[in-house]
């Protein structure tokens, strides 16, 4: 063997075990790239999951919320003596809210005639900016006024059923009388007072204040069952759905 | 390895400077900047941390805050409401302890750029609420005053994350543990 060769084979050596140190390396970092992200995954997903199983998500200052059919603002339906009670605060606006109520009202309306769950809807607006819920609440608070509690939760009922979408087009005021009247009020006794938007402001913002004031309600809507926030499942049909499902 | 190995500057890091004063005075200069990211590491993860952690316990309210913006629908603000906080901490700690540091820089970077988008959006709009940034979130009526604060402070942070990006680690990052031995073949 020439000099040459001894030379090139050792070159050639050298350079495959180069080759080989920085696959090896390549392979390392690799796995160590991998099993960093791994566990940030898995730290992500155990917080995830530690959230949602509800440790101490409780949203409302329970000392402050007064109790079931106790305030000036909350509507009931059903009979106090029921085994269970549920607390709703809600907005009209809110869209979660819609959801809840589309899903649940039916069936929760049916508890409640068959004497299993004493409901208390508390509607109070949200966000201040929120120009249709207050005009809602304020036409709310009108039928209540005079046409009684069974035709202000039909009214209820039907203003999540044509609620708007939260960031507009809103309806004009007026179409809060024809759904007033669809009710069952009369128009001639509404009329004026949902038109005049501010008329019930002080039961307005007095529902607001309590809400979220008192009850430091942070969000809508806020279900309370017997004293403890209720937010079963991954969304508000689904927290609907296990709802009734707990009362049936 | 060379005498600024320990520093992990790659930017300046000085490729072949043959003359020993040129070389020291670099690394002097390395040195500093490289203690300068540990200082936007601590600062801008233990920020996160503390976010992260202030609002992992109530992921319900976290959603709220996020709907509060008004920018995401719904469906979209309740996921990213319930993961940011967990996400907040493991970047937070990321940049604390230096692993990955540059990739968490990056998320880091653009967490604060949206960030900074979104209260601009919302006071642009005249929505008053509060941040959500620690905690707490729906209508706060004092929020205008409040605006150009969090916008400069998540500015602030926005900066810092993105120096540590450029950087690199920097002093004490655990990255050098993890990943030291390219280093040691790229500088053989």
């Amino acid at each position: 063997m020439s000099k040459a060769t001894l030379r090139e084979e050792r070159a050639a050596k050298a350079a495959a075990q180069l080759a080989a140190q920085k696959r090896a390396e390549r392979k390392r970092t690799f796995i160590a790239i991998g099993g960093v992200v791994l566990a940030m995954a898995i730290i992500i997903g155990g917080g995830v999951w530690l959230g949602q199983r509800g440790g101490g998500s409780d949203p409302v200052d329970k000392s402050g919320v007064p109790a079931i059919g106790k305030t000036k603002y909350g509507l009931t339906i059903g009979k106090p003596s029921a085994p269970h009670k549920v607390i709703i605060y809600e907005d009209f606006l809110c869209p979660i809210c819609g959801a809840f109520e589309a899903e649940g009202h039916e069936k929760l309306a049916k508890l409640a005639d068959e004497g299993k769950v004493y409901i208390d809807y508390r509607p109070f607006q949200l966000r201040t900016d929120w120009t249709y819920s207050r005009q809602a609440l304020n036409a709310f608070a009108v039928v209540r006024k005079t046409a009684g509690d069974e035709v202000a939760k039909k009214f209820h009922d039907l203003l999540y059923a044509n609620q708007p979408n939260e960031a507009g087009p809103f309806p004009p005021v007026s179409s809060l009388v024809t759904l007033a009247v669809q009710a069952g009020a009369e128009k001639s006794k509404v009329e004026k007072d949902i038109l005049d938007t501010e008329s019930q402001a002080s039961y307005v913002d007095g529902a607001t204040k309590q809400a979220e004031d008192d009850a430091g309600v942070q969000g809508t809507p806020t279900i309370l069952l017997d004293g403890t926030a209720y937010q079963k499942g991954s969304g508000p049909a689904d927290w609907a759905d296990n709802l009734v499902k707990d009362l049936s | 390895m060379g005498i600024d190995a320990d520093a992990d500057v790659q930017p300046s890091a000085p490729a072949g400077q043959g003359m020993a004063v040129g070389r020291r005075r670099t690394s002097t200069k390395a040195g500093v900047l490289a203690w300068i990211a540990l200082l936007a590491r601590l600062l801008t993860g233990g920020v996160w941390v503390w976010a992260g952690l202030a609002k992992l316990t109530n992921p319900y309210a976290s959603a709220q805050a996020v709907r509060a913006y008004q920018i995401l629908p719904w469906q979209v603000a309740d996921v990213v409401g319930h993961v940011l906080p967990s996400v907040e901490v493991v970047i937070g700690l990321a940049l604390v302890l230096g692993v990955l540091t540059r990739g968490a820089g990056v998320v880091s970077a653009l967490l604060f750029g949206a960030f900074i988008i979104g209260i601009s959006s919302v006071w642009a709009r005249g929505i008053l609420i509060d941040c959500g940034c620690f905690g707490g979130g729906g209508t706060d009526p004092d929020a205008a005053s409040k605006y150009p604060w969090e916008i400069a402070r998540d500015a602030g942070l926005l900066v810092l994350s993105v120096y540590v990006v450029w950087l690199g680690g920097g002093r004490l990052a655990l990255d050098r543990l993890l990943f030291g031995h390219l280093r040691s073949s790229d500088e053989s």
